[in-house]
């Protein structure tokens, strides 16, 4: 049994310790998933805790037939921010808030710097087809692997290799045009 | 015949995120670099910026203390249900269950069958699954009545649209999706369903948008609701029962012919409505 597989059978189980260790390794990646889908941090943490609840309140239904843990955590924040929009009445767009505040850092103007960075980052991201969005949040804001993404959103390999490509072509573009 | 563009930038993507350099993944597909490198360098960039993303120490102190709290309280629940003997566990959910009965009365419950989202006995009814789902205790047995009441649902769909009520219409799509996913979840069945944008079932309206219909909403919009809702619930249905244990099989089977009349019917009534 892979250690992954254990620590989630003993999870499954109600041990405290082991959903303490899942939580740990995956707390940061749901949340910056999230991020990037809703571009506001407060809509992220308020989302990213109602997920986790979820979690906890699910975990004993978990089965390992057919679906990796990661996808099957991934699917529901997935699904959690497909409701957040959906109620918000809103079409998949982020709300981008001025005082963005992410990192910490001891350093005021580094500080600045960086939250200048995501705030454009975030710019392209919404500049993307949801579809493409989608993938890249969980490709390369979660480092999930390709399997991964595509059993979290039900999609073929193939498919989420093209739209990784083509978004990533698209960003290039305003990477390089300085959009 | 060579590799594809978009595969050979998956596989140096995930070299990458495994610990590898750019240069590494280019010197393995030299034909390719000019393409590959503006790719991979974006996606380096894109991939270092993102990482800057991480939630706030004390936000994720605070979560961590809300679930654990959450996590004793749900230990200590089943510890206090473990100290009761079986069969009194048996009996106190009969005795509830028959209490409630009593309480509400069979005959209002038997009324209650038929009622449509819009009758004073509809509340019932649903009480009437709450209780029936609060007594099974197989996985499969729950799918089972999830899978029941959402053809439920899509009856008194169709009921509703044959009678010109088309205000509950999107409610009762969003019933069906919700049943539909705890059957899926249940089983723990995956759902492959190409092109969706949301995995497990539709994404049906919230209930604001249900009084929005329900104001007058043209009917057009939800004769696409409903085809939407439709294809997605087909969907849901059909790859669970690729998937499904062999005794779930035949209540699918059932679910997906049940299910798909009354949406088409359903469309059929809203639609002629909308030409008229």
């Amino acid at each position: 049994m892979s250690i992954e597989k254990d620590i989630v059978s003993r999870a499954i189980k109600g041990d405290g310790e082991a959903f303490a260790q899942l939580y740990e390794e995956h707390f940061d990646r749901i949340y910056r998933y999230v991020y990037l889908k809703v571009g506001n941090q407060t809509e992220a943490e308020d989302l990213t805790q109602e997920i986790f609840v979820k979690v906890l309140e699910a975990i004993g239904s978990y089965r390992w037939r057919n679906l990796p843990f990661k996808s099957w955590l991934f699917r529901i924040a997935h699904n959690r921010v497909i409701d957040y929009f959906r109620k918000q009445g809103k079409v998949e767009k982020m709300a981008l808030e001025d005082d963005v505040t992410l990192v910490s850092d001891s350093n005021p103007a580094s500080t600045a710097e960086r939250e200048l960075e995501i705030e454009e980052l975030i710019k392209k991201v919404e500049k993307l087809t949801p579809a493409q969005r989608e993938v890249i949040s969980l490709r390369f804001g979660s480092e999930l692997s390709t399997m991964e993404v595509a059993k979290t959103l039900g999609k073929s390999t193939g498919t989420v290799k093209v739209l990784q490509y083509n978004a990533t072509v698209a960003l290039r573009k305003m990477f390089s045009g300085g959009k | 015949m060579a590799r594809r563009l978009e595969s050979i930038l998956d596989e140096c993507l995930e070299r990458m995120l495994g610990g590898e350099s750019i240069e590494a993944c280019l010197n393995a597909y030299p034909e390719q670099t000019s393409e590959l490198e503006p790719l991979l360098r974006t996606s380096h960039v894109f991939i270092r910026k993102s990482m800057a993303i991480q939630p706030a120490p004390e936000f994720k102190a605070r979560v961590y203390s809300r679930l654990q709290a959450m996590f004793y309280a749900k230990e200590e629940k089943a510890e206090r249900r473990a100290r009761i003997p079986i069969w009194r566990r048996g009996w106190a959910l009969a005795t509830t269950a028959i209490l409630g009965f009593l309480l509400i009365g069979g005959g209002t419950i038997a009324a209650s069958a038929h009622a449509l989202p819009d009758e004073p006995l509809y509340p019932v009814k649903l009480t009437g699954e709450q209780v029936r789902l609060i007594l099974t205790f197989s996985d499969v047995g729950e799918a089972k009545l999830h899978i029941q009441f959402a053809e439920r649902r899509a009856d008194e769909m169709l009921e509703m649209a044959s009678q010109g009520k088309n205000g509950k219409i999107s409610m009762l799509t969003e019933q069906i999706t919700n049943h539909l996913d705890k059957a899926y979840m249940m089983v723990g069945i995956q759902i492959a369903g190409e092109g969706e944008s949301r995995v497990l079932a539709p994404a049906p309206p919230s209930s604001s948008e249900a009084e929005t219909y329900s104001e007058g909403k043209v009917a057009g919009e939800l004769e696409t609701l409903l085809r939407q809702s439709h294809a997605k619930s087909l969907a849901t249905l059909r790859n669970a029962l690729d998937k499904a244990p062999e005794e779930l099989k035949p209540v699918l089977q059932q679910a997906i012919e049940g299910i798909g009349e009354d949406y088409d019917e359903t469309i059929s009534i809203v639609g002629n409505g909308s030409s008229q």
